[in-house]
């Protein structure tokens, strides 16, 4: 009996060791290519070689030669801290490309990164083939494998499993000669029925449960999530063409952010402060603009605000708006009359407008225009825009990503309370400029004495509960 | 025999060391087996909600399996207001006015709702400070049952209708004239101006009455003084103040301006403090925070009076007075006589020659001038409510034609209310211009629904020559009008009505000259706006004092030989009916009595002569009795009451509404009809009562009194000896030596006479010294913790200053109206589930048989060494840098081990969902019986503040030092890049206190206001010997008695 509880055992040893490592995380070059199209692909080229709005990538392993590949991790996690030490390289760069920001990526691990950089290395070798090479290759050659430490847990497993299966010999010949010894005709499990056993099929459910458990706990968190959502709005508003292209200040729209805790999208008025003279867009003409007026009461045919405007029916308004797009479409065709292809255009817009500014609840053309939220986060956290953008001076682009460049606004960072935290983990107060952290006295002299570099979000009780949730 | 001198307790229960009371203090949530199978009986709706959440559980897991979240809209403005910034709060300075209730206030609004009412420092009659009435005026704003649209009646049935209609049938009712418009007090000029202009035009009267009135005030000094007005009273420069009856701090004429003062005269600190000397028979809350009670029936104020006049001026002969209390007037005579020019004497009395005799008292001590003016006069009161006889007599005889109700409720709020309502039934118009349904408007033909305070234009002179201006914080939210509105529709032709706004604007025009420095009558009229009023000539002439004092003796009201009497009094909360449709103030504990939802019988508790304290016909908390008043019977639950005088009983009125929203229908019993009058005045006592002995129990018992106790003594049954409570149901030796663990004296609360102060402070401060060293022997010094951890950036820490809190309850409206506190009904209350964050405790102390009182505001202490923090097993309250006790709601799993913990029981738990929209019905409450549960339908949800979590069933929550108010206050500062001074963060009881008892702030700031009051040497920390290191310090509370009075 002894024997068989302790062979079990050992079994259950060398099963847990592998599932153990199995979920170990490691350098891959396959992983490397999903970060990759994540997260730096928005802003560098895929081919490695041409610029976008970041710099090629292929270069890396050149221009960083010179310095320990921790300063490449700090610059991939936080360029602006990096530049904020006056990193030779790094402020290289930022000479070359600011005001673009780098966004930050506080949550890649060093693994992460390296199986990066074994992409990026993978596409400069092999070029479009580096999917079909990694197949080929495997991790060859790439340069995170030396950093990976998975081989060591491999070879722990080998020399456990071998340990596991000696040992089970030897039960199984001292079974066999305690058996002898007494005379009764031993019997030996055979594989099937040590695979059928209570005690191992007690294993196995209980192994799906944690391991269920853990799947189910980790998906939860993930529920309620939307990183990479990106709806279509009732207009096809364009950051790209206003941030990006025209440069637009983002505050310049919304400025609640400056000093509300909503960032604010900005009323239809404001649009009207530049669109009351630009009055044709430029990728869809009069489609999308119009909606924008009629939200507003603005006739583009006499440059007015209709008077009365909300006591009009939607015969009245759809006379005005229907003869604007009209007239826009003779403008640009210069036909003198309306052809199929117009009257289809007029139909099509007018259509596209009643869309776009009812709904169920709202009947009425007239009045705002229901956008539909992107960044969402639950009730009970208390979040501030104030606080991040007008006392932390973080750039928009550090949570809401190269928005410059969104020709539909997506959600870039996962608005999960991890990422929250790694960032007040690692970012640094606006310690000196600020009269207000003066109270921090102890703080104040241990920089002073060089005791402490830098005092962070975290320092300041940026990680208590009752900072976002009261 | 007299009972011993005790010192602090909180009721009959405590005195008497009842065993059951102290079983019940070892539980957090006290709750019998038959109680918890009555709690799962009620659940009927278990199985289909068992259905619902397998459906629901199915529907979500579907959901997170396939489909998208639900999509989320953001609709912005069209064109943004310049004033308005989503996610940020807008002020308006604002005046809350109802009847003669009077606030000067600054409303907080977010996205143009308003949320929260606080006092406006700017006037120098508060002083910034606010009533509880005032701080729930926001709630009935989100009324549901307000009415929302104007009614008519239409073949013999109330109907829905348009103003058009209704403006159309009073034009064509009015020209038969007869009119009568009858109104409590009216604070607004412009609005008395219209309703007199509108009487004149139809040919008309105006009837004022109110709904507690002090109409005998007015009479006294229109014959001694010439004057038909109530004066200033300067409590503030008073020395003595002698109050017969007068509950001026609670409820009597403008209680929130005599608050403010009378705390200004009661400083320890400077070895100043007045003497108050109540003369009353039920502790009210004004006698509660006197130094003396001179104990006298309600038949016998009149004698009291006379025998004052007599001691002072000589020569008024008046009834006999009981031996004890004649002894008492003749040596506060003395005082008063000392203290001429520095004295006041004021009396509720509503009988014209009792007040003519005060008015002499003062006049001889040559108060008037000193500490009573008329220039500057209260407009609280104007009513005389024998206008409304004269109402009566004159509809018998065909006179009236139609009645105008201006928002009062006179068939419900007068003595006479039977009369009037047999009377209305020859009246052919009725017409209510009410907010909400009351017992008034359900008699009315024509309901025209007025707006709500803060929905409206107007203005407010509550002292002659000062005006505050009222502007409105929301568009009306249904088809309301102001009154002005209506008038003048009526009046005139069919576009006659003026606008209340113009109507105001005009009104001021005139007070507006170049000269006053403003460059256009705009711009003064914006800084009036900004600044919420101004001051205009407030001179009030008025001759010399003459009066016939021979005639004023024989004319005082006679004491009766009856065994019993029965006095009633307006409470603090909700007034005479009034504000009783509040939740808020519904549920806001009596701050003497602690009851809520409902009115109780108070009844006098005497001395047995051995040990025990007996209540009148032995009854205990809870009994429920048959009383009979002038032969009506009714049946009225009981509250013991310790300083109730013996031969009498009390009981509040403002109960028993009949005809009002779902929270006040049917709650508790309408006393008003068993008023007397005299002369035509209302009398608020009855010599004709008798109380049976126990005939039954009331169902749910809300008196909050023994709740969350803590620290308390008892009396050791062998010995007799006081010990602390706690301890003794342990069964642990009683040992003085006083090492942690064993018996230490709980400090709660410290007292003391304003003549032992600096013996007291030595005590004090012995006290402390011996607990301080206790707290010493420990492994984790709390220093070297606190100068690691507090030394730099802020700790936050509060100051209670208990010799300024008059127990108003203002702050703990406040914080419900801040946090998104649930009122969770008169049955949750009755099981200790009241979910208040912030409760005053009420202890008596000193002499058992007229004792003083002290109040003490509890909230969490936010304990740097906090028991609750260690229980918790999931981290759900822990620790931060800045000393806050931190607790996160969804983090908590409700398992109340904190709760149990906690050394001041100021954690609650959310038994059910008060406040969400939940899905299951078995999880919501309702308060009174109402359709849709309280809190659950979006109008009433409307008063949420948008920074605070309404937090969901099952997790425990607590005061959290208005974490919201610290974290704006840090950003203003950091935005700002300054330091971050006092005034960036005030908490929501701190503002609204009247009477700055309340300091919070950061303990790290030397110069701060916090710094200077923490100074003190009559501060102390509550169960201080525990280690818990609390954050909040109290003073010790010292009263001015004059011992030689009770002899």
């Amino acid at each position: 009996m002894l024997c068989n509880a302790l062979r079990t055992n050992i079994l259950y040893t060398f099963l847990f060791l592998s599932l153990g490592f199995s979920s170990a995380a490691e350098v891959s070059v396959d992983g490397g290519k999903t970060i990759f199209t994540n997260v730096c692909g928005q802003c560098h080229a895929r081919d490695m070689k041409t610029l976008s709005t970041g710099p090629a990538l292929g270069g890396y392993a050149e221009s960083w030669s010179e310095y320990p590949r921790e300063d490449l991790y700090s610059w991939i996690r936080n360029s602006q801290a990096l530049i904020g030490t006056g990193h030779p390289r790094a402020v290289e760069l930022w000479n070359d490309y600011k005001p673009t920001l780098m966004t930050n990526n506080l949550d890649l691990s060093d693994d992460d990164i390296e199986s990066v950089l074994a992409y990026i290395d993978c596409k400069v070798v092999n070029g479009p083939e580096c999917t079909a090479a990694i197949v080929a290759n495997g991790t060859d050659g790439a340069v995170g494998v030396q950093q990976s430490n998975s081989w060591m847990y491999w070879l722990i497993f080998a020399i456990l499993a071998g340990l596991a299966l000696f040992l089970s010999r030897v039960i199984n010949n001292m079974g066999r000669i305690a058996a002898h010894r007494d005379g009764v005709p031993y019997e030996g499990k055979t594989l099937a029925q040590t695979l059928t056993s209570k005690s191992m099929i007690t294993f196995g459910i209980f192994a799906l449960v944690i391991l269920g458990g853990y799947t189910t706990v980790s998906r939860a968190m993930e529920l309620g999530r939307q990183q990479t959502y990106a709806p279509e709005q009732p207009i096809k508003f364009s950051h790209e063409t206003h941030a990006g292209v025209n440069k637009i200040d983002c505050q310049y729209c919304h400025d609640g952010a400056r000093r509300s805790k909503h960032a604010l999208i900005p009323a239809t008025n404001t649009c009207m402060n530049c669109h009351a003279a630009i009055k044709v867009g430029t990728e869809h003409g009069t489609a999308e603009l119009t909606k924008v007026f009629a939200s507003a009461g603005y006739d583009p045919s006499t440059n007015k605000y209709i008077e009365n405007y909300d006591n009009l029916s939607e015969e009245e308004i759809k006379a005005i708006y229907t003869k604007w797009i009209a007239d826009s479409y003779l403008a640009e065709t210069g036909l003198a009359e309306l052809d199929n292809e117009g009257k289809r255009i007029v139909d099509a817009q007018w259509k596209g407008l009643v869309s776009s500014l009812t709904n169920d609840q709202k009947t009425k053309i007239q009045g705002p225009i229901e956008w539909i939220r992107v960044h969402n986060l639950p009730d009970h956290v208390y979040f501030s825009h104030a606080q991040h953008v007008t006392v932390g001076k973080v750039e928009c682009q550090q949570c809401h990503g190269p928005v410059e460049d969104m020709e539909l606004v997506e959600q870039h960072a996962p608005l999960s309370m991890g990422w929250c935290i790694n960032c007040h983990k690692e970012t640094e107060v606006q310690f000196k400029d600020n009269d207000y952290y003066n109270s921090y006295m102890k703080y104040h002299e241990e920089l002073a004495s060089g005791e402490k570099e830098k005092v962070t979000v975290e320092d300041i009780g940026g990680l208590e509960c009752q900072k976002c949730h009261y | 025999m007299k009972a011993k001198e005790q010192n602090i307790w909180i009721g009959e229960k405590d005195l008497n060391n009842d065993p059951e009371f102290h079983k019940e203090l070892q539980m957090e949530f006290p709750m019998d087996n038959a109680e918890l199978a009555e709690k799962a009986m009620e659940r009927d709706g278990n199985r289909r909600d068992f259905l619902k959440l397998m459906g629901f559980s199915l529907g979500a897991a579907t959901m997170a399996a396939g489909c998208d979240i639900p999509v989320k809209r953001a609709m912005p403005y069209v064109t943004k207001p310049e004033d308005i910034v989503p996610g940020v709060a807008t002020y308006y300075a604002s005046a809350i006015a109802q009847g003669g209730d009077f606030c000067p206030v600054i409303v907080k609004t977010r996205e143009g709702r308003p949320i929260k009412i606080e006092g406006n420092p700017n006037s120098s009659m508060t002083g910034g400070g606010t009533t509880a009435r005032a701080q729930a005026s926001v709630l009935s704003l989100y009324d549901v049952n307000r009415y929302k649209k104007p009614h008519l009646m239409i073949d013999g049935k109330m109907a829905v209708t348009s103003w058009d209609n209704v403006d159309q049938a009073m034009r064509a009712v009015l020209k038969a004239g007869k009119v009568r418009v009858v109104t409590n007090s009216v604070l607004s000029p412009s609005d008395r101006n219209a309703m007199n202009q509108f009487a004149a035009n139809t040919g008309g009267k105006v009837v004022t009455y109110d709904a507690v009135s002090s109409a005998a005030i007015l009479e006294a000094n229109e014959q001694t003084f010439g004057t038909r007005a109530i004066p200033s009273y300067r409590f503030d420069k008073a020395d003595v103040i002698v109050s017969f009856n007068a509950d001026f701090l609670g409820t009597w004429i403008s209680p929130l301006e005599y608050t403010h003062q009378f705390a200004k005269g009661r400083k320890p600190q400077d070895r100043k403090m007045s003497r108050l000397v109540q003369v009353e028979s039920h502790m009210s809350l004004t006698g509660s925070n006197a130094d003396n009670r001179i104990l006298v029936k309600p038949s016998e104020q009149g004698a009291a009076i006379a025998a004052l006049a007599n001691a002072i001026i000589g020569g008024v002969n008046g009834p006999a007075l009981n031996a004890r209390a004649s002894k008492a007037i003749t040596k506060v005579a003395g005082e008063l006589r000392k203290a001429a020019g520095r004295s006041l004497v004021v009396s509720a009395s509503n009988n014209v020659a009792e007040q003519i005799l005060v008015n002499a008292i003062n006049n001889t001590l040559g108060n008037y001038g000193n500490t009573i003016s008329f220039n500057a006069a209260s407009m609280a009161r104007q009513g005389n409510e024998r206008d409304l006889e004269v109402l009566i007599s004159e509809i018998k005889s065909g006179l009236v034609n139609t009645i105008i109700f201006n928002n009062c409720n006179p068939l419900y709020d007068y003595a006479k209310a039977g009369e009037l309502a047999e009377a209305l039934k020859d009246v052919k118009n009725i017409v209510g211009m009410s907010y909400a349904p009351n017992e008034t408007s359900a008699v009315c033909n024509v309901i025209a629904p007025v707006s709500h305070n803060l929905e409206s234009w107007g203005d407010a002179e509550a002292k002659k020559g000062e005006v505050s201006i009222i502007q409105p914080t929301i568009a009306p939210l249904f088809d309301t009008r102001q009154i002005g509105e209506s008038l003048s529709a009526w009046t005139g032709g069919a576009s006659s009505m003026s606008s209340a706004f113009d109507n105001l604007q005009n009104a001021y025009k005139a007070s507006y000259s170049p000269a006053s420095g403003f460059s256009s009558f705009q711009a003064y009229w914006d800084s009036v706006m900004h600044g919420g009023g101004m001051s205009t000539d407030g001179s009030v002439s008025s001759s010399n004092f003459s009066a016939d004092m021979g005639s004023l003796a024989r004319l005082v009201s006679k004491p009766a030989s009856s065994e019993l009497e029965i006095s009633f009094f307006e409470p603090v909360s909700i007034g005479n009916g009034q504000y009783a449709d509040n939740p808020w103030l519904m549920e806001m504990p009596d701050p003497v009595t602690r009851t809520s939802w409902g009115n109780y019988l108070a009844v006098p508790v005497g001395f047995d002569g051995v040990r025990k304290m007996i209540g009148l016909n032995n009854l205990k908390d809870g009994d429920l009795v048959k009383l009979t008043v002038g032969g009506k019977e009714m049946k009225v639950p009981v509250i013991q009451q310790f300083g109730q005088m013996p031969g009498t009983v009390a009981l509040a009125l403002g109960y028993g509404r009949t005809n009002s929203g779902p929270c006040a229908s049917g709650v508790g019993v309408n006393v008003n009809d068993c008023l007397t009058t005299e002369n035509g005045l209302t009398q608020l006592y009855n010599t004709d009562v008798s109380v049976s002995t126990k005939v039954g129990e009331e169902d749910y018992f809300s008196c909050v009194q023994y709740h969350h106790a803590y620290g308390l003594k008892g009396t050791e049954k062998s010995t007799g000896e006081r010990i602390n409570a706690d301890e003794a149901i342990l069964g642990m030796a009683y040992g003085k030596a006083g090492y942690q663990g064993s018996i230490t004296e709980r400090s709660v609360m410290y007292t003391t006479n304003l003549k032992d102060l600096d013996s007291n402070i030595a005590e004090l401060k012995e006290k402390r010294a011996f607990a301080q060293d206790l707290n010493s022997k420990t492994l984790y010094p709390y220093e070297e913790y606190k100068a690691d951890r507090y030394s730099q950036g802020h700790h936050w820490g509060m100051h209670v200053d208990l010799n300024a809190c008059t127990g108003c309850g203002a702050c703990t409206v406040a914080c419900m109206s801040e946090n998104n506190v649930p009122v969770v009904g008169k049955k949750e209350v009755s099981k200790h589930h009241e979910m208040t964050w912030l409760r005053i405790d009420r202890y008596f102390y000193g002499d058992i048989e007229s004792p003083n009182t002290v109040y003490q505001p509890l909230m969490c202490q936010h304990c740097d060494n906090a028991p609750c923090e260690n229980v918790c097993p999931v981290n759900a309250t822990n620790h931060s840098a800045e000393g806050l006790n931190q607790m996160t709601y969804n983090r908590c799993i409700g398992t109340r081990y904190c709760a149990n913990n906690c050394p001041f029981k100021v954690r609650r738990f959310n038994w059910y969902d008060y406040t969400t929209a939940d899905i299951f019905p078995a999880n919501q409450v309702k308060l009174n019986g109402e359709e849709v549960p309280y809190g659950a339908d979006n109008l009433t949800r409307m008063v949420l503040n948008p920074d605070v979590t309404v937090r969901a069933r099952g997790v425990i929550e607590k005061c959290s030092f208005c974490v919201q108010r610290i974290q704006e206050g840090k950003l203003t500062a950091k935005s700002e890049a300054r330091r971050l001074t006092s005034s960036d963060v005030r908490t929501a009881c701190q503002s609204a206190c009247p009477t700055g008892a309340i300091t919070f702030g950061d303990q790290n700031d030397k110069g701060g206001e916090l710094s200077k009051k923490l100074a003190s040497d009559l501060n102390y920390v509550a169960l201080e010997e525990i280690n818990v290191r609390s954050s909040v310090t109290y003073t010790m509370k010292v009263n001015n008695r004059d011992e030689t009075m009770d002899a």
